[in-house]
């Protein structure tokens, strides 16, 4: 066994690396994504939340822009006409599931302890978790809100079936073109506190356009969880999304 | 980024592979790593360097990091466009709203091992 790892290699000889490798060197050729574990517990993920009969959403965006309120309003504005469960994801603390659990639908809290973003794996465990809940078997529309990290959380496929990034108005119009992959890998953009454009300088239609340039597919809202401008238009998609 | 749990995941696998093929020595290690990918390379070669060293198994091991190109498919008339960075319109049809495609991976190709 190897005294440095722990592992059970039995290293013949050991050496430096002053010689040369000619002897029994062997070129494996393995092509598999680092992220295949990730990429396979997301699609089993996936199938799980099409059984219970959801759909799922994984919303991305710097910690503050606001995905807490933005749900807590969408929860209170959609009353009965969708079933809303959500698995929060944070690095410490239960305060968001707090604030979700006030109003009244199921919600996991997952904390990553120290992680910049939520995985399929931990995802997976929340669901089962989840099921567990009062309600949270019988769901139309799974939220998952990821640690605030605009960076990282792009790279992990949840086994989300939309993916949602949010930029805030405070925030400013350049994070499209600075953190291209969020926008790239989304199927919608949320330009959120629109109710702060008299007070900063926010180009709604120049971020839009700068956004679709990175991602053409992308749908793109404006809106406000403090004034309700443009919820009309989340809430439709919502209930689009979920055929309700 | 996390670039180090990502090496981690890297020496993790090539542990597997070792036991696999009955090596004890990681020489090389290819990677493909896409430019869409959000992994810095400088960062994933830094944590190879200092993860490498602390096992045996890849003690001394050289990275080789490649990057495949991104594919950007033209909305106009579905050309492929292949090119280093983005390009502003299609070549074909001057077409702006351009798809990309693939880019994105962190691909283990190849290692060579005694
Ligand atoms: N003016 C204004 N403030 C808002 C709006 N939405 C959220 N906020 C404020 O922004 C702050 C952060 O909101 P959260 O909803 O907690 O943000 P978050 O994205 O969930 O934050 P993390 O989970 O920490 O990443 C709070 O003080 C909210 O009151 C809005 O539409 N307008
Ligand atoms: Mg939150
Ligand atoms: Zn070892
Ligand atoms: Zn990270
Ligand atoms: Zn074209």
């Amino acid at each position: 066994m190897c005294d440095s790892c722990g592992c059970d290699l039995n290293h013949g000889h050991s050496h430096d690396h002053s010689h040369d490798h000619s002897h029994d060197a062997k070129v494996i050729e393995v092509h598999q994504s680092l992220l295949a574990a990730n990429t396979a517990m997301a699609e089993k993920n996936r199938a799980h939340i099409e059984k219970m009969g959801a759909v799922a959403i994984n919303m991305i965006s710097s910690p503050g822009s606001g995905k807490t309120t933005l749900l807590e309003k969408t929860i209170e504005a959609i009353g009965d006409s969708l079933r809303i469960g959500v698995i929060e994801g944070d690095i410490e603390t239960d305060r968001d599931a707090a604030r979700i659990r006030a109003k009244g639908v199921p919600v996991i809290q997952l904390t990553t302890g120290g992680a910049c973003h939520l995985d399929a794996a931990l995802v997976h465990k929340g669901l089962h978790l989840l099921e567990k809940e009062p309600g949270g078997d019988q769901l139309d529309l799974l939220v998952i809100e990821n640690v605030g990290n605009l960076v990282c959380p792009a790279t992990f496929d949840l086994g989300e079936h939309h993916r949602i990034v949010l930029v805030s108005v405070p925030e400013g119009p350049d994070k499209p073109a600075k953190y291209p992959k969020a926008f790239i890998s989304s199927q919608v953009f949320i330009i959120s506190k629109t109710d702060l454009l008299p007070y900063f300088d926010f180009p709604v239609e120049e971020a839009r356009a700068e956004a679709l340039q990175l991602n053409p597919k992308l749908l793109v809202m404006d809106l406000s969880a403090t004034s309700g401008q443009g919820f009309e238009q989340w809430l439709d998609y919502l209930k689009g999304i979920c055929r309700k | 980024m996390h670039e180090m749990s990502l090496v981690q995941g890297l020496l993790n696998q090539l542990h597997d592979l070792a036991r696999e093929h009955n090596k004890t020595k990681v020489i090389s290690v290819c990677m493909d790593i896409g430019p869409l990918s959000g992994v810095v390379m400088d960062s994933f070669q830094f944590g190879f360097d200092i993860l490498s060293q602390e096992n045996p198994l890849t003690r001394g091991a050289r990275l080789e990091i490649v990057s495949s190109p991104v594919i950007y498919r033209c909305s106009g008339c579905d050309a492929k466009i292949e090119e280093e960075s983005k390009p502003q319109a299609c070549p074909a049809c001057s077409e702006t709203l351009l798809y990309p495609e693939g880019g994105d991976d962190i691909i283990l190709r190849q290692v060579q091992m005694e």
